[in-house]
């Protein structure tokens, strides 16, 4: 089917109506000293508000997203009809580059992906090439979402992988985190070995084994484990509504600039490690959830779909059975989850172990673009431990 | 501490306000035939926006409940706190006899769900016993002020409440509660019960069960962990149905108060700035833990208003939630052995409840002397069946009152 060259321009009735609404912004209070602990302060609201309406300058950010290489094309997926997908496709210079297909999560967005995509298409000696697509979850971006329930993490893992097939690489390689997580490891078990011949995440979790003892964990380890702790008590809200009432939800969230600011923008700070937001940065990464073409309701029912009806915590993440295919694990000190690294073998076949890394979060393809890159190159690359996993891609020039 | 009248009188600008954002709203759109699945359907919110713009009109429904509910406003100190300017109702019964009566709301409720009851209990037919009634604003809520720093929670709710009575005159009297207002009435028996108050009602039975939590997933393994033996002969086959939707309830629809608990500011802002999102956010329970009450667009329309021209903004009344959280257990001294209230307790129980357990635990958590279990009836109770929770209250503090304890 046809691929068409995708250019973001965003229709200038949008972009007034954006600025109607912000003009009559109805802030709320705040508790005085109440800091990050009821949610985002104010006074990060209201300058971000007041940038939005005087200073950002979408048109500026929307030239440069459109300098990424991005497309369009309809997939058919079973039961679903076809549904238009929007992606960014690079390929290197190097004839011979790995086909790697990064799928982000939520809050992500293409942009995520953005940052490696130089990275790992450059050619070098030194290192493997990438050819590299960066695929808009469907609701997400610019990709259309499912019209009808039911669209689960199979039906996104077959967008994935047709994908691929479309564009001519019968045999790849994965990476993602969150839901690109859950998404890659479904390819994974669904066409891993035919078509998906490794998978990396840097979403690193695990289980303590059965005679597991708190106190012989070194301090920095026991930290880690009580801030996770924290994390799953008093950040975890945004999922449980996303997952029962995205409906809900949506209706604040498509109607308010300013409510869909502070809701996202929570996480990408909340989730992040010492990553310094411009709010430029933060006013593009919104927007583009604003302006998507399903609009933010697109992005949440994932949730619902994947996770309102779990038996077992986090299910789509880790249900039976792992898959056998090889998998690359990047260790970072600021996400989400961090436990040590013996718990996370149960994730798959893990080949693959990056050190801890000094910083990076839970976007560091976005946070920490070289160190995710270096990974990568380690792991598919000269003497890595899935070298020449793709046949005849091994990711240099002859 | 002087009382001043207050009547409700929304300025035109935030009228006109409301109508501006109205008119540029943004809505989204549904999956196929999903009902109330994934949340409040379109097809309602679209109405109730149509409606609003155009035959919703507020300056009516405001003059109905000036001339139903007489208002006021006063000074209280809360300690810790300084002074709150707190909003009421008082209506007093010309009948002799008359017992005092606290009536406090919860969330998404407001002092309007005591407009069908307050008639009823301040001019019952002559063989019924009368009230005084006074229903409160909560700090947050309606046109009584918010607290201005952390830590308001259900200690200082109560202390409010009971000193708006004691500066009423009423230095004996009565509670009836449901959501929030269940457990600050609760915690008033705890604290005044005896010396001031009598005698308390709810229509919201709570109790911790084994492994209650912020995690709805812990109450629902720990519930459907019970012996089916335990479950099959103990409960009543209406407890075994009334079980059943709690869990439902706290599996799907639950989620609203885990983020109002954790993150109130940050779902705040949404709130207080669109008026479709409050409404949406709002409806969805109206609808959800009501029993097949047939809410008219307007009751609705009415119902939102309040917390949009709220004097606090929507966005303070969410911090009850954080604040009877913030240890990550839900109100923890409430269920301590020392702090059950000792006065005597009424409990109405009405089948559409969102959270219904079973009476034998109820029993434990004070001391019952009235029990009537509705088959009509939910969350709020006083605006969906006033004719039934009223009787419930009359019977109930008619026998109780001037008996000594």
């Amino acid at each position: 089917m046809a691929e068409t060259p995708f250019k973001i321009s965003i229709p200038q009735a949008l972009l007034d109506r954006l600025q109607q609404k912000l003009a009559l912004t109805t802030l709320p209070n705040e508790l005085e000293g109440s800091g990050w602990d009821y949610g985002v302060p104010l006074a990060d609201v209201k300058r971000l508000v007041a940038r939005w309406m005087d200073g950002y300058d979408w048109r500026h950010h929307e030239a440069q997203l459109n300098q990424l290489p991005q497309f369009t094309r309809p997939i058919p997926v079973d039961g679903h009809g076809t549904l238009d997908i929007h992606y960014i496709h690079q390929k290197s210079e190097v004839e011979g580059a790995i086909p790697l297909l990064f799928v982000h999560g939520w809050p992500g967005i293409f942009l995520e992906g953005s940052r490696i995509v130089p990275l790992l298409t450059a050619k070098s000696d030194d290192h493997p090439s990438f050819h590299v697509v960066v695929l808009s979850l469907p609701g997400f971006g610019f990709s259309e979402g499912a019209k009808k329930p039911g669209f689960n993490i199979a039906q996104y893992a077959e967008i994935g992988n047709k994908l691929m097939l479309a564009l001519g690489y019968d045999e790849y390689i994965t990476q993602g985190g969150d839901w690109g997580l859950a998404v890659t490891r479904k390819i994974a078990q669904l066409y891993g070995g035919k078509h998906s011949k490794a998978w990396h995440t840097n979403m690193v979790f695990g289980d303590p084994p059965a005679d597991f003892d708190p106190s012989t964990l070194t301090s920095e380890k026991q930290a880690a484990l009580a801030r996770t702790e924290g994390l799953m008590k008093k950040g975890m809200g945004y999922r449980h509504q996303q997952s029962t009432k995205p409906q809900t939800l949506a209706y604040a969230m498509t109607d308010s600039p300013v409510g869909l600011l502070a809701w996202i923008y929570e996480k990408l700070v909340a989730w992040t490690d010492r990553y310094n937001w411009t709010d430029d940065e933060v006013l593009t990464w919104i927007s583009i959830f604003y302006f998507s073409r399903e609009g933010p309701v697109g992005s949440f029912r994932i949730y619902y779909e994947a996770m309102g009806n779990e038996t077992v915590p986090m299910q789509a993440f880790r249900e039976a059975p792992a898959p056998e295919i090889p998998l690359g694990l990047s260790h970072f000190p600021g996400d989400l989850v961090v436990v040590p690294k013996s718990w996370s073998r149960m994730m798959g076949n893990v080949v693959f172990d990056s050190e801890v890394h000094e910083a990076g979060g839970h976007f560091p393809a976005y946070e920490q673009p070289e160190a995710l890159a270096g990974d990568l190159r380690k792991m598919f690359g000269k003497g890595g431990p899935a070298y020449g996993v793709v046949p005849k891609k091994l990711g240099y020039r002859n | 501490m002087t009382e001043n009248p207050f009547i409700v009188s929304v300025s035109d600008d935030e009228l006109n306000l409301l109508q501006q954002k109205l008119a540029i709203a943004n809505l989204p759109d549904e999956l196929d035939d999903v009902n109330w699945a994934y949340g409040a359907p379109l097809t309602d919110i679209r109405r109730l926006v149509a409606r609003w713009r155009e035959g919703f009109d507020w300056r009516t429904q405001e003059a109905r409940l000036n001339a139903e509910m007489p208002q006021f406003t006063r000074d209280l100190e809360v300690e810790g706190f300084g002074s709150l300017n707190v909003h009421y109702v008082h209506k007093k019964s010309d009948q002799e006899g008359a017992i005092p009566l606290l009536f406090v709301h919860g969330w998404p409720g407001s002092f309007i769900e005591a407009r069908k009851i307050l008639p009823m209990l301040t001019k019952p037919p002559l063989d019924q016993q009368s009230f005084h009634v006074v229903a409160v604003s909560l700090p947050g809520y309606g046109f009584s002020e918010a607290p201005k720093k952390k830590g308001f929670s259900i200690s200082q709710f109560a202390e409010v409440c009971h000193k708006v009575m004691l500066a009423l005159g009423y230095n004996e009297y009565v509670t009836q509660g449901g959501d929030w207002g269940g457990l600050i009435t609760r915690k008033m028996a705890a604290m005044y019960g005896g010396k001031h108050i009598k005698a308390w009602h709810t229509n919201f039975p709570v109790v911790r069960p084994p492994e209650f939590s912020l995690n709805p997933i812990t109450l629902f393994t720990s519930l459907s962990m019970l012996p089916a033996l335990f479950y099959l002969f103990l409960f009543s086959p209406t407890e075994r149905i009334a079980l059943q939707r709690t869990l439902t309830v706290q599996r799907t629809g639950m989620a609203y108060f885990q983020i109002q608990a954790t993150k109130p500011q940050t779902l705040g802002y949404a709130l207080a700035d669109s008026p479709v999102g409050l409404l949406a956010w709002i409806y969805e329970k109206l609808v959800a833990w009501s029993d097949g009450y047939k809410w008219e667009d307007d009751e609705v329309l009415t119902w939102i208003s309040i917390y949009i021209f709220s004097r606090a903004g929507p966005a303070a009344s969410l911090r009850i939630y954080y604040e009877a959280s913030a240890s990550g257990r839900l109100l923890p001294a409430i269920w301590e052995w020392d702090q059950l209230p000792r006065i005597p307790m009424g409990v109405s129980y009405f089948p559409g409840e969102m959270l219904l357990l079973p009476r034998s635990w109820i029993r434990r958590t004070g001391n019952v002397v009235f029990e009537r279990v509705h088959d009509a009836g939910g969350h709020f109770a006083a605006h969906e069946v006033p004719e039934l929770l009223v009787g419930d209250v009359r019977k109930m503090f008619r026998a109780v009152w001037g008996v000594q304890y």
